[in-house]
């Protein structure tokens, strides 16, 4: 029998099997909804669950990572995310980077759920969900979410037979959303936002994880007059003046309202748009860096099918436009290809803000104030901790099956599972890992690429640094927590180095 | 992109109503013969086109279908522009999808050409066996409000082209009889909102066909 400690497989099968979640599992669909329900036997599912539907799994649309680098890259999300609160503080470059490359499907779901902050509020509200679970919920609100419960990714077998786990998880949280802010209440666009994080977590996690997005990541996006969307409308063309002023031109020439093609992309976090492989990569990158990912994503949509005039010639109306803007061609959708082209739009946090202020001022001298002021918008993982520092007990993962291990105390557990994989890493280190060849290689990695391969590598990431807040200000809460540390944060601390010898060494290219 | 076929008209008709009632699977059942019973929610905005002959006119029908949820009745205003026919849709075994229809045609009228055709459907019709609206209530309402009346089914196709072809066609009898203002004809065609005379949309190939 497999034995499983704290996430690490000691038989390194195919997948490793996460024990924080109980849905992460990319490989097999033992015990989902459609095989209960007697649907498998002759559908078949692909890797991400999907029976069929556009978004499902293709070759063409996705990039596929050799196992070895999924493995390493494995070892490298369960270390950071053993020590989340330093590797967040000191080395968010990398943390940024990892989720830029992708996050291994294996661990995904935890890794979002600590991006997002979703874990912290979990733990400071121990009991909460439980508690919004067991009231009956709001009439209203409870009868529209369950008119929508058998209409989000029906193509997916955990969603795809009614009343099934599925379904009953996706009413659960969603109906704890309108308990715990009845004057939100329900909005559609959550339901698949909430779909998707419980194809990879658990109903508690998940619940936490849609309350940071609406709050913290989308903040307004699914209030009463849909303000903040609107708002965001205008800032996606503005943005769009710089990025493709042709694309830019022919949109303002027949008057399309950018609240026409983009509702549904940024309501959704283009969970409904693209396919699968590159939904999951935008989440990574969005779950770190924040809404500008999602700009950026609709930013390169609208350049790359609006963007030259041949494109333009080729359609002469609003409606034709719109249509073209339903219809993106895959090949502008296929992940590598997706997420390249997002790294190099120049939009950050800061130009999004800056666009912001301007948008809700010309807002406000043609409508009034606004009639619903959500909460800040907070850009990415590393701000959302600052603001609401965790503390240690906060980021300690609490795995739900723990097979064949002695009941240990926490700290004993921890200690044992980095022995374990400091042994892993040695296992992988000793014969030296092929060099595998990266068609995609990254110029921020520190290991220099593999041989110069066909496409040229794109330009050098940007470096955001300048767009978070000062650290020395917010850090200090954290700090204090953590154990002290003499070094510069530029440098791994002992602690880091001891644990983390890998890590610090990227050898993986590929993006 | 577009048909190939030329046609004489663009007429752009909305789909409107409470979430749930069936306005995707009518759009979907007239543009293309399909019918879906777990159909995506809408979410902003989708659209299909059927291109229909009348009389001896080729007419290119431009549905939009919107989302029904009142929360987006914040943004469907950017919908309604340019609309000269409509379909505001209820359920026949949810009253209060059909108590909702007044406020809706309030939502319409806000927005839309004040010539706009608006058709009441009460669709569902095979869920006879649950109705709750009568099909002379509806009639009456939609009579004293000057709407057409008609009860369809998306599921079994019952009255879906009907209802769409009838909207259609009163649509072209007010366009070809100029009943409608120079401003609303212009409304017919999306291809070039901007100030063109309807005999400039008249006769025209197909918009986005450039070769």
């Amino acid at each position: 029998m497999a034995k499983i400690d704290n996430g690490r497989q000691s038989s390194d099968t195919t997948s490793i099997r996460t024990v924080s979640s109980s849905r992460i599992d990319d490989e097999s669909s033992l015990g989902s909804d459609s095989e209960i329900n007697g649907f498998a036997s002759d559908r078949q599912t692909d890797k991400y669950g999907f029976i069929g539907g556009a978004q499902q799994y293709s070759e063409a649309s996705s990039q596929d990572v050799p196992t070895e680098v999924l493995r390493q890259r494995e070892v490298k999300w369960l270390d950071m995310l053993n020590h989340w609160d330093k590797w967040m503080i000191k080395r968010f470059d990398k943390v940024r980077l990892r989720s830029q490359k992708g996050i291994p499907p294996a661990l995904r779901g935890r890794a979002w759920l600590y991006l997002s902050g979703g874990k912290v509020k979990r733990e400071q509200n121990q009991g909460k969900f439980q508690e919004l679970d067991s009231q009956p919920g709001e009439p209203k609100w409870v009868d529209v979410i369950e008119k929508d419960l058998h209409r989000q990714f029906p193509f997916h077998e955990m969603f795809v037979s009614r009343g099934g786990h599925g379904q009953q998880d996706l009413f659960r949280v969603l109906k704890a959303y309108t308990v715990y802010r009845p004057e939100e209440g329900y909005c559609q666009a959550q339901a698949p936002i909430a779909a998707v994080l419980l194809m990879h977590m658990p109903a508690e996690d998940a619940f936490w994880g849609l309350v940071q997005i609406c709050e913290k990541y989308l903040p307004g996006y699914y209030s009463p007059g849909l303000e903040a969307i609107q708002l965001d409308g205008e800032i996606l063309f503005a943005l769009l003046r710089r990025v493709s002023p042709l694309a830019f031109r022919h949109l303002e020439k027949h008057k399309i309202d950018p609240i026409l093609y983009m509702t549904e992309w940024f309501m959704c976090a283009f969970s409904r748009t693209l396919p699968w492989a590159s939904v999951l990569r935008v989440w990574d990158m969005f779950l770190c860096d924040g809404v500008k990912i999602i700009f950026r994503v609709g930013l390169v949509l609208l350049k790359c099918m609006l963007g030259t005039r041949e494109k333009l010639k080729a359609c002469q109306g609003q409606y034709e436009t719109m249509e073209l803007l339903r219809a993106i061609e895959p090949r502008y959708m296929q992940e590598g290809y997706l997420v390249r082209e997002i790294l190099e739009v120049p939009v950050t946090a800061r130009d999004v803000e800056r666009e912001h202020h301007t948008q809700l001022k010309r807002w406000k001298k043609n409508r009034g104030e606004l009639n619903f002021k959500p909460p800040p918008r907070m850009h990415g993982a590393r701000l959302i901790m600052l603001a609401e520092p965790p503390r240690r007990q906060d980021l300690q993962q609490n795995p739900t099956i723990v097979l064949e291990v002695p009941p240990p105390t926490p700290q004993l557990k921890k200690g044992k599972g980095e022995r374990k994989s400091k042994k892993k890493r040695s296992m992988k280190k000793s014969p030296p890992i092929v060099e595998i060849p990266n068609p995609y290689p990254l110029a921020r990695d520190s290991t220099p690429p593999p041989p110069p391969s066909d496409p040229p590598a794109p330009p050098p990431v940007m470096d955001e640094t300048p767009e978070i807040m000062p650290q020395t200000e917010t850090v200090s809460p954290l700090q204090q927590q953590a154990p002290p540390s003499d070094l510069p944060p530029a440098k791994e601390s002992p602690l880091q180095q001891s644990s983390q010898s890998l890590s610090s060494t990227e050898q993986d290219t590929y993006l | 992109m577009g048909s190939d076929d030329s046609y004489n008209f663009v007429f752009k008709v909305v789909l409107i109503g409470e979430s749930g009632v069936g306005k995707s699977n009518l759009l979907s059942r007239f543009t293309k013969n399909e019918f879906n019973h777990d159909s995506r929610t809408t979410i902003g905005v989708e659209f299909s086109t059927r291109t229909v002959q009348l009389d001896n006119y080729t007419i290119k029908a431009q549905i939009w279908d919107t989302a029904g949820l009142e929360r987006y009745r914040a943004i469907t205003s950017a919908y309604y522009r340019g609309a000269v026919g409509a379909l505001l849709v209820y359920d026949i075994s949810k009253h209060l999808t059909y108590e909702s229809a007044e406020r809706w045609l309030k939502e319409l009228y806000d927005h839309a050409d004040p010539h706009i055709v608006v058709m009441l459907v009460g669709n569902k019709r095979d869920l006879d066996t649950l109705r709750t609206v009568p099909m002379e209530e509806a009639k009456d309402f939609a009579e004293k409000k000057g709407l057409m009346y008609m009860e369809t089914s998306a599921l079994d196709s019952t009255n879906v082209e009907a209802a769409f072809n009838e909207v259609l066609t009163a649509i072209h009898t007010k366009v070809a009889s100029r009943e409608v203002t120079r401003g609303s004809i212009s409304a017919v065609t999306l291809s070039n909102p901007i100030g063109p005379t309807s005999e400039a949309q008249e006769g025209r190939g197909g918009c986005c066909k450039s070769a």
